[in-house]
């Protein structure tokens, strides 16, 4: 106990001596999922040098705070109080995973510190706390879509989905499968997987006499790679098509991946100059390919540094900041698009399906209005 | 659809096996849960990554991943088991977990978090073959398709249990082996050089790991630093299944639960695919509480 | 010594989150966690302890608790005084379905089954979504209230919990001292020979699980009230390994000892988190995995031994 109490205070009084901007950024870095934490530290200080190349925030330097809740519900808890209870901090990016949100969620809550998500899509969020919001799809519009573009661009008349079994997936699953029944498309069946899967092929087997055109899956890429090898490896001819949640360079490396294709806010190939420029930074600094993660905590850093410069150093100010961002007119513009908050918290993206083609993503032919 | 879900079943179940065998072989000899095992396999899978990398051709590269894990498994017990040898069992489980917890971060360290893959150029095309593909035009409706890889699976499976059954009972390292297994103490004073058997206990168990690694990794193609955990908890679910100790127990162990795992899944529920394992784990041990192949031991006061 | 050393620690606990200190939040916070675990700690000390047998699956009693308690909140309104004595009954109930058909097992088949039950315990939780909302969690769940008096602050979660741990603490110390702790001592050095000495041991394994389950599940009942949000991710088999750690780390089978254990171990990697520099963030878990392996090398019965002299040739019979 001595020990925690020399060493906060110790912190402290270094809190207090530098006088940086801290920006918290937490999400996995160890652990099972640290692989998507991976894209969400490179955003966060790729986003941290471009706004100290450019002055700062009012000439303060913006210092990036990692903090690991290994998307432990336990230990994102731990560290919400710590940021709560720490006056440098205005705001905080995070966290990653759905569970780990919904548990810091009430910590932010009472300390009234506003905080930005990049990744969590759990439905209840918004609607529990006035001071949490997210720059990520819902699942709700991003399933219609795709739905949608299953149907009208594809004429898809036979679908499988496998899904992962967390919230994030049954949310995409749930819009996609209601949106396909009213359109009149046969669901052939829904699967569920856990991340910790790697043999798809019993659940493939069944489906391989049916002959499915798509296979949908609502997932992540880890498992999503395997399932688009695997299918192929048992002689599926049929095309995939994912979320988000796919969007990762794992699978520009998969050659059996070419074609599959996934929504995104912005095509690569045709991305306005911003959203180029942060590829190439991105793909500099780092040796690799950005994916969403990268990208949405690239937007969601430079949100808040924009909400600080406007607000001033101010929790309270800063969520009435984030909140009056309502209209496609007020929006935040960065490089996944236009980001601006409904009365939850929640945001609205332009949709567009991109697809790989020679290992690498172009946006599709065929683009839904 | 049955048959190819055989051929799914017996191919999981070996994928178990490969891990099991190796983790069966460290048990039977010093009764230690090597939790640490998982992860000597996923570190098999990143030392063959690394060298491929660094474009070494895939037989040497293979071999050389081989014997880097050999001496970190000896390493392993020399620097971590061997100082708890006598100390309680429990003492020796938090060592492995402790070291288990270590490897995983060290290699997060390393090679990064991100999955990576093995690139289609470095693995010989002979794996990517198929072995049997249907339908063809002599079969219109038989759906079957079985790659080279997985042959090798299945038969690199067996071959090992069966080398490793005639090290255990044929040579003399392997007599050693069978009395310290029996009785560590007396072993050492009919002039066994306990930590010598040991230790080669660890690099034959390290090696097989590496060799599992190496081979899942291609089949899966996906190798990240966590991969050890839920194959090593597995592996010790078909281990203790087939009768922890025995060999070929844990081959039996590793396929009665990848069938199940793969039936469950196919006919029963996805979503409890794991709990179909589990479950049908369960049921066999209340029912054979030494496993399928295990001896029953006698307590006696 | 010793004595005075207790009542310091007593006494440092019982002030703890009265320091007028800032980020004491912060730091009351991780304390109260540390009670929890201590509390849990003291419950799976009982199986793995006291009647020796290696139990892996007690996150599962812990996350029926949770559950039980979460849901009967959410949809019922209960109040946490309410849910306690239900909880220790489902725990209890839990605990003796287990531990009856497994008694006849020994050493790592024991173990083996008790983790595939934990295991389908949390698999029940992700997928029977109907009832326990699955992967989405249960968000929304009330805080705890005394007379319609609603705790919000994290002092007054640390009491709450506090008072547990002493209540649990003083039936585990009677309980030690009693027929009941002399028979899971004589179960645990030799199985056979306690029988022969009119032992019961169906009798007395189903006791020692039923209590360290309901145990367990108050432990859960607290959490779910506490962080007010549950979810199946909580109740991993890495947090059974994580209980068994501390046991062990602390000096298995001595009270003290698992004490001791929790408060070294459990605020480690939130003081790692605070001291390592930001370009080793990924490394918290490393000097943890470390620290274990070192300490087991130095001090392979824990922080503080069980007090009886235990010979080599135990290890055998284990």
């Amino acid at each position: 106990m001595k020990k925690i109490l020399l060493t906060l205070s110790i912190l402290f009084i270094a809190g207090f001596l530098f006088a940086d901007v801290k920006i918290p950024v937490v999400s996995p870095y160890t652990g099972p999922l640290a692989t998507f934490g991976e894209g969400v530290k490179n955003g966060a200080l790729l986003a941290a040098e471009v706004i100290n190349k450019n002055g700062g925030i009012k000439g303060e330097k913006v210092v990036i705070d990692l903090e690991d809740d290994m998307c432990e519900p336990k230990e994102a808890a731990n560290i919400a109080t710590k940021l709560a209870g720490d006056k440098d901090v205005y705001i905080v990016i995070g966290h990653l995973c759905s569970s780990a949100t919904l548990a810091a969620e009430p910590i932010y809550k009472s300390a009234h510190l506003p905080a930005i998500s990049p990744a969590s899509t759990n439905v209840n969020i918004g609607k529990l706390s006035k001071y949490y919001f997210r720059n990520v799809y819902k699942d709700d519009f991003q399933g219609k879509f795709l739905a949608r573009y299953a149907d009208e661009a594809l004429h898809a008349k036979k679908i499988v989905i496998f899904y992962e079994n967390n919230d994030y997936s049954i949310g995409l699953k749930d819009a996609f499968v209601k949106e396909a029944k009213k359109r009149g498309l046969k669901i052939l069946g829904t699967e569920a997987y856990t991340q910790d899967d790697t043999d798809f092929k019993p659940i493939l087997t069944k489906y391989r006499a049916l002959r499915p055109d798509v296979i949908f899956i609502p997932g992540y890429a880890p498992q999503g790679t395997l399932i688009i090898s695997q299918a192929r490896e048992l002689g599926f001819k049929c095309k995939f098509m994912g979320a988000d949640g796919l969007d990762d360079k794992i699978m520009l490396q998969n050659p059996d991946a070419e074609g599959l294709m996934i929504t995104t806010p912005f095509i690569p190939d045709k991305a306005g100059p911003e959203a180029k420029k942060f590829i190439e930074m991105y793909k500099k600094k780092f040796k690799s390919e950005p994916n969403w993660f990268a990208a949405n905590t690239y937007d969601a850093v430079m949100l808040a540094a924009e909400a600080i410069k406007h607000a001033g150093k101010n929790r309270e100010k800063i969520r009435d900041y984030l909140a009056s961002l309502n209209s496609p007119q007020k929006a935040f513009h960065g490089v996944t698009g236009a980001t601006y908050f409904d009365k939850y918290g929640d945001c609205q993206k332009p949709a567009f399906i991109k697809v790989i083609k020679n290992g690498k993503w172009v946006g599709a032919e065929i683009q839904l209005k | 659809m049955l048959l190819q879900q055989l051929v799914n079943g017996i191919v999981l179940g070996c994928v178990y096996a490969l891990i099991a065998v190796g983790y069966t072989l460290v048990y039977g000899v010093i009764e230690l849960i090597n939790f640490a095992h998982g992860d000597i396999y996923m570190l098999g899978a990143f030392f063959m990554y690394t060298f491929l990398n660094f474009g070494v051709p895939f037989l040497p590269s293979f071999v050389l991943a081989v014997i880097c894990c050999i001496i970190v498994g000896i390493l392993l017990d020399i620097i971590a088991y061997r100082p708890v040898r006598y100390a309680d069992r429990l003492a020796a489980l938090i060592t492995a977990i402790g070291m288990s917890i270590f490897f995983e971060n060290i290699a997060l360290l390393i090679w990064g978090a991100d999955i990576k893959r093995y690139s289609r150029e470095w693995i010989p095309h002979f794996f990517k073959k198929l072995f049997i593909n249907l339908p063809n035009e002599h079969f219109q409706n038989v759906f079957l398709t079985v790659s080279y890889l997985q042959i090798t699976i299945i038969v690199l499976s067996i071959i090992l249990m069966i080398i490793l059954h005639l090290i255990i009972h044929k040579t003399k390292m392997g007599t050693a082996m069978r009395a310290i297994a029996q009785d560590k103490r007396a072993a050492a004073l009919m002039g066994i050089d306990v930590n010598r058997v040991i230790s080669f206990t660890f690099a034959l168990g390290s090696g097989l790991a590496a060799v599992a690694g190496i081979f899942i990794g291609m089949y899966y193609n996906s190798i990240y630093p966590m991969m050890g955990y839920i194959a090593g908890i597995k592996a010790f679910a078909a281990a203790v299944l087939g009768g922890i100790g025995s060999v070929p127990g844990a081959m039996l162990g590793g396929v009665v639960l990848g069938m199940a795992e793969t039936l469950g899944a196919g006919y029963i529920s996805s979503a409890y695919r794991h709990g179909i394992a589990y479950a049908a784990m369960i049921f066999v041990i209340l029912f054979n509480p030494a496993g399928l192949m295990g001896k029953r031991k006698v307590d006696k006061v | 010594m010793e004595r005075k050393l207790k009542i310091v620690g007593l006494i440092i606990g019982l002030f703890l989150p009265l320091f007028p200190f800032p980020g004491i939040d912060y730091i009351t916070r991780v304390a109260t966690l540390t009670v929890l675990y201590i509390v849990l700690a003291l419950g799976l000390n009982i199986i793995v302890g006291f009647a020796g047998l290696l139990d892996l699956g007690y996150v599962g009693f812990y996350g029926i608790g949770a559950y039980v308690a979460g849901l009967i909140s959410v949809h019922y309104g209960w109040g946490f005084w309410y849910l306690i004595p239900l909880c220790i009954c489902a725990g209890a109930l839990s605990g003796i379905l287990l531990g009856t058909p497994t008694l006849r097992l020994t050493g790592d088949y024991f173990a083996i089954v008790t983790f595939g039950f934990a295991e389908l315990v949390v698999l029940l939780i992700r997928n029977e979504i109907w009832l326990t909302r699955g992967p989405m969690g249960v968000a929304g769940i009330p805080p705890i209230s005394f007379f319609g008096h609603q705790f919000t602050k994290e002092w007054e979660y640390y009491y709450i919990i506090f008072i547990i741990f002493l209540i649990v603490l003083l039936f585990i110390k009677r309980l030690e001292n009693s027929k009941i702790g002399r028979a899971w001592f004589a179960i645990r050095e030799d199985e056979i020979a306690a029988q022969c000495c009119g032992v019961n041991l169906v009798r007395y394994k189903v006791l020692a699980f039923a209590i360290s389950a309901s145990i367990g599940a108050i432990g859960g009942a607290f959490y779910a009230r506490w962080f007010r949000f549950i979810h199946p991710d909580m109740f991993k088999f890495w947090e059974s390994i994580l209980i068994l750690c501390l046991i062990v780390f602390g000096g298995m089978g001595n009270v003290w000892g698992v004490i001791l254990g929790t408060i070294v171990l459990i605020p480690m990697t939130e003081i790692l988190r605070n001291i390592l520099p930001q370009e080793f963030v990924q490394a918290r878990y490393l000097i943890f995995g470390a620290l274990l392996v070192i300490m087991m090398r130095f001090r392979p019965n824990g922080l503080l031994p069980f007090s009886r002299e235990r010979k080599d040739e135990n290890f055998k019979s284990s």
